[in-house]
């Protein structure tokens, strides 16, 4: 069967629809219609994966409408190996999001129906932005993925919930009007130099001054960098975290946060060769602050759910230095990365949110001997933890080697400095796994109760797929290699040798 | 002495003949038609009016002239565009109008007075707000294809009149409208004395009061420029009071505030198509060729106009008055395709003029449904958990708030993405830059009126939502329909808008 | 006489209009300063008619006249009903949309 892009899009968006012609009583019919499209997505996704050509760097599934002609402005989507493995995670983590999430919209100002709506807008949006090739069209996903978030943190978080919401708004729209002005930069030489366009290939051929191209580079990387988020633009996303539903949580981070490092690749790579090796120094410096900086807040936090937001402003640290490392290892590993941290981060967030709901509390210092008391969620959430310390053997382990081999042939500087930050992450991991699960009951935890079918089920994937892709990444790997390679080429960058290492 | 006949194209100036001869039939209606027929048969002759002149507009699109009334009236592309939208927003408005909660039962009585009580109890209606609107639209409609000084004048004083008027007749706490009136019509008639000073200078400086006359005058740059100088920036400062530029911005909080919220959505929207249209033909094909003279000062006016805006409306507690600051803003946004001076530009302007405009119409007509037993509500702090009570309502409003905030999937995104762009091209990167970082300052406060409704809990005075009239419905529809048109697949209108924004000269 | 001081006194009535419409409280005052200023812009009409030797200008000013009579219409209409209503006319009474 052949599946467009389009058509993936269309199914959630079917699903939303559907969701809104149903009466607002019937939640449970509502929830098992939001899981049903999400695994049919996903489905549709994985028939999708197989018939990739793996060695095709030329874009596929292409698609391309005229949309507003005048401007220039197609609705165009393509998949290269980057995108399909981020819209393969995206359509993977969803299911799974609504299933262990499925009392979430409990507390929510709305109904239980608005929620999943909401849930399937964004997998809508997601999958559109990551497989726009037009800037327009990647511009309209990339600010209007806002608005669902918006209304899920504000509607059905917990505590400063609205306060968190607005503050990750402002923070977004900040940027997308930076990179909006960006754009605009770019629409106007692109009429300057043989007519209108926002196809990304034709806009890398762009001639500009060094000047232009930093400015334009700038905003374009400002707001990615606040979206992905690297230090210093990371202020919003413990709050945002905190106050969010998990479910949600993995949502915003383990794919909306995407966005802004997959648009690294994408836009300020492709279009902005030059600008992007002279302001390379300055990223890398900032990916190292934001590994050392994430890891060390992440040490001192009480509050489990801010304490895996500053462990991910660690992991886009590494991400964003694969990113820049500019060699075919750093590339692959950040987007190995990219799709890893997605199934690291759901465990780490679905496992600590069901035991703060069972606990009622998300201070760590209240958990305490869970081992006994809930053996299922103690393992699940050792097993999370592990995943997000880079434990051999588990995925995360495979990428972030890479990252870091694929940096240290060009800035070994910055790879040794980034390396303590694994030693720090076994600290920020440890010491929570070690006080909420090992030693004594504590006074509250006594009669917890373990997980139940439905979270069982939830997790299992999440725990499959890290497992497998730990001890064989290669599926993955064949996919996002050449795609990889093909844009250090392209960049007029080759690696340098010794090259052949790690996980190939 | 010899008579020479006056040639009038009467096809041309067919829609405004049109609007006219319906105000003047409303003025009819007024005296003869009994008390309780007149607000039916005044809408239905309003709307349709309105609806033949629509289509008598588009049925002369193509045409084109200079001369359409001995040299006064020009009609071109832009000419159509500009008469059109105009019309498209009076239809819509003129639901909203029609509802006759907004207007007071007697607009000459003294309020609280024992007369105004027995107005109300026999059921009068201010019936001639329509042919007021009807003469408004007309003047409106010749505003932005006037191609004299003499005709320019005449029209603005023909929309202004009646608007003055209209801002005075709110039906509840009508001190404060006919305060408004009273800023509205003084502030409005020291604008046109400035305007009509520097018409003078300009006729001084061509000696010729045709736009054409002081074109070439321009062009071939023989006259005295201290004249020319003086005459543009009178008349800009006309223009600019007309549009609420700051700073001459003042009386615009106040009047939107003051004046019925049906009136204020009329005004806000239609007045700012008919002002940017004359403004947009003056400086495009007059001024043209002075752009040394004017394009810096304009562009910084755009600047402040747009931060001005945009800062200042975050305090505001009030959702007319904010929406007045916002409207400012966008005024400031609209310069920018003002300065551009490029085709681009005047596609641009006149498609976020639209597109503005019905959001507009459309965000002041929710605010005349958020009542309590005393009427409209438009404090912010009691708009609180809106989003609760009335889940529908305050969706829609807020989906007019993100529009106006520029968010992708609504019209006023397209609209700002033609109109920065335009402007970037023209080389005025730093209106642009502004323009990005007032869009962010200004996001943050419609954001605040999102969180206002749907994320705070109501307090225990809270305002109910009426439930909408056939007629306020048929204007929210609209505005709505056509504001998520335009944000989805705006391409269309942004082609024919293309096809026809050119100026003849 | 030159012509130009005539472009002088319309240049001063029209600032003496100006500045009272700033300074003045009175609403009927401040209207006629408007006035005042809607005169002085004939004054320059009239005036540049004279120099350029074309006639528009004096129809202009004619045109401006009949406008002027409207707004009076309009603007007295405006002024009477809110003096009626608070037995003021002054602006600085009418102050209940400042906070």
């Amino acid at each position: 069967m052949n599946i467009s892009l389009t058509l993936l899009m269309a199914l959630p968006l079917l699903g939303a629809a559907v969701l809104a012609a149903l009466p607002k009583t019937n939640g449970v019919l509502a929830k098992q219609i939001a899981l049903g499209s999400t695994i049919l997505v996903a489905l549709a996704t994985i028939s999708m994966a197989i018939g990739f050509e793996r060695d095709n760097v030329n874009l596929q599934y292409v698609e391309s409408h005229p949309w507003i002609p005048s401007f220039g402005i197609n609705y165009a989507v393509g998949l290269d190996g980057i995108s399909l493995v981020l819209i393969l995670m995206t359509t993977l983590l969803a299911p799974i999001v609504v299933l262990a999430g499925w009392n979430e919209s409990q507390n929510g100002r709305w109904s239980t129906k608005t929620f999943y709506i909401l849930i399937l807008v964004l997998e809508m949006m997601a999958i559109g932005v990551f497989a726009a090739t037009d800037v327009f069209l990647f511009y309209v996903f990339f600010e209007a993925m806002l608005v669902p978030v918006y209304f899920l943190i504000g509607g059905y978080g917990t505590g400063e919930r609205s306060a968190a919401a607005v503050k990750f708004l402002l923070y977004s729209l900040f940027g997308g009007l930076l990179m909006l002005a960006s754009i605009i930069g770019l629409y106007v030489l692109s009429g300057a130099q043989g007519g209108h366009t926002f196809d990304t290939q034709a806009l890398s051929q762009l001639q500009m001054s060094s000047t232009t191209q930093n400015l334009l580079f700038l905003g374009f990387f400002i707001a990615f960098a606040i979206k992905a988020p690297l230090w210093p633009f990371h202020t919003w996303l413990p709050d945002a975290a905190d106050s969010a539903t998990p479910g949600t949580s993995v949502l915003l981070l383990g794919v909306l946060d995407k966005v802004g490092t997959f648009g690294m690749i994408r836009y300020c790579l492709t279009l902005f060769p030059e600008a992007t090796k002279t302001f390379t120094p300055i990223i890398i410096t900032l990916s190292v602050i934001s590994i050392i900086y994430g890891a060390f807040l992440a040490i001192g936090q009480k509050d489990i759910k801010r304490l895996i937001a500053f462990t991910s402003i660690s992991h886009f640290g590494f991400i964003t230095m694969g990113i820049f490392a500019m060699t075919s290892q750093g590339h692959s590993g950040a987007t190995l990365y990219m799709f890893n941290h997605g199934f690291s981060t759901a465990a780490l967030f679905l496992v600590a949110g069901w035991m703060i709901s069972r606990r009622g509390s998300s201070t760590i210092s209240d958990f305490g001997g869970l081992q006994r008391v809930t053996p299922v969620m103690a393992w699940a959430f050792f097993f999370a933890g592990m995943s997000s310390l880079a434990l051999p053997g588990l995925s995360s382990f495979v990428s972030e080697f890479l990252v870091l081999v694929g940096t240290f042939t060009r800035y070994p500087v910055a790879a040794v400095i980034a390396t303590f930050g694994i030693v720090l992450a076994a600290l920020y991991i440890l010491i929570p796994v070690q006080r909420a699960l090992q030693g004594p009951t504590t006074a509250g935890n006594e009669n917890l109760p373990d997980l139940t079918l439905r979270e069982r089920v939830a997790i299992a994937p999440v725990v499959v797929i890290i497992l497998f892709l730990g001890f064989y990444p290669s599926p993955l790997l064949k996919v996002i290699n050449p795609a990889a390679t093909h844009v250090i080429s392209q960049m007029g960058f080759s690696d340098p040798a010794p090259t052949q290492l790690g996980g190939k | 002495m010899t008579f020479t006949a006056p040639v009038l194209n009467y096809a041309i100036l067919s829609p405004m003949l049109i609007v006219l001869a319906g105000a003047l039939i409303g003025v009819l209606v007024e005296a003869f038609v009994g008390k309780a027929l007149r607000p039916i048969v005044q809408l239905i002759l309003t709307v349709a009016t309105l609806l033949l002149a629509l289509v008598q507009v588009f049925r002369i699109r193509g045409s084109e002239s200079l001369s359409a009334a001995m040299g006064s009236v020009v009609f071109d592309g832009p000419g159509f565009l500009f008469q059109a939208a105009i019309l498209i927003i009076s239809i819509i408005s003129v639901f909203l109008i029609a509802d006759n909660e907004n207007f007071t039962a007697l607009a000459a009585a003294i309020p609280g007075s024992a007369e105004e009580q027995a107005a109300i109890q026999q059921g009068n209606k201010v019936t001639e707000v329509f042919p007021l609107t009807l003469f408004a639209v007309a003047g409106m409609m010749l505003f932005p294809v006037s191609s004299d000084l003499i005709t320019l004048f005449v029209a603005l004083e023909m929309l202004s009149l009646p608007l003055y008027l209209m801002a005075g007749l709110s039906r509840r706490r009508r001190l404060l409208s006919q305060e408004a009136a009273l800023k509205y019509f003084l502030l409005g008639a020291f604008a046109s004395a400035f305007f009509l000073f520097g018409a003078a200078y300009l006729y001084g400086y061509s000696g010729d009061v045709t736009f054409s006359g002081i074109r070439d005058s321009v062009v071939g740059g023989s006259g005295n420029d201290i004249f020319l100088l003086i005459g543009i920036a009178f008349i800009s400062i006309g223009l600019l009071f007309k549009v609420g530029a700051v700073p001459f911005h003042a009386w615009t909080p106040d009047v939107y505030q003051g004046a019925p919220t049906a009136v204020t959505a009329f005004m806000a929207a239609a007045t700012k198509v008919a002002a940017f249209g004359a403004m947009l033909r003056i400086y495009y094909t007059i001024f043209a060729n002075a752009e040394w003279s004017w394009t810096p000062l304009l562009s910084g006016i755009a600047i402040i106009t747009m931060l001005f805006g945009s800062f200042v409306a975050i305090a505001q507690r009030d959702v007319k008055r904010m929406l007045a600051y916002s409207s400012i803003a966008h005024a400031g946004f609209l310069l920018a395709g003002v300065i551009a001076l490029n085709k681009a530009g005047l596609a641009a302007s006149i498609f976020y003029l639209f597109a503005y405009g019905v959001a507009t119409v459309g965000a002041f007509a929710v605010v005349t449904l958020v009542r309590d037993s005393a009427g409209e509500v438009t404090d912010l702090n009691r708009w609180t958990g809106l989003g609760k009570r009335s889940p529908w309502v305050a969706s829609v409003f807020a989906f007019f708030l993100l529009a106006f905030a520029g968010i992708p999937l609504t019209s006023g995104f397209i609209g700002k993405f033609s109109i920065f762009s335009a402007a970037y091209e023209s080389g005025a990167q730093g209106v642009v830059i502004a323009g990005v970082l007032s869009s962010a300052v200004a996001a943050f406060f419609y954001i605040r009126v999102i969180v206002l409704m749907f994320f705070t809990d109501s307090h225990e005075d809270a305002t109910t939502v009426v439930i909408p009239s056939v007629l306020t419905r048929i204007t929210v529809i609209f505005s709505f329909v056509i504001t998520v048109a335009l944000g989805v697949y705006p391409a269309p209108l942004i082609d024919f808008i293309n096809k026809f924004a050119t100026f003849i000269r | 006489m030159n012509a130009a001081n005539y472009l002088y006194i319309s240049a001063l009535l029209f600032t003496i209009g100006a500045v009272g419409v700033v300074v003045r409280r009175n609403a009927i005052v401040v209207f006629m300063c408007v006035e005042l200023m809607l005169n002085a812009a004939n004054l320059a009409f009239v005036t540049f008619a004279r120099i350029n030797g074309s006639i528009d200008g004096q129809i202009m000013a004619f045109f401006t006249m009949v406008v002027a009579a409207c707004e009076v219409v309009v603007g007295l209409a405006i002024i009477v009903t809110i003096y009626r209503s608070r037995r003021s006319a002054s602006v600085d009474d009418a102050s209940l949309l400042k906070r």
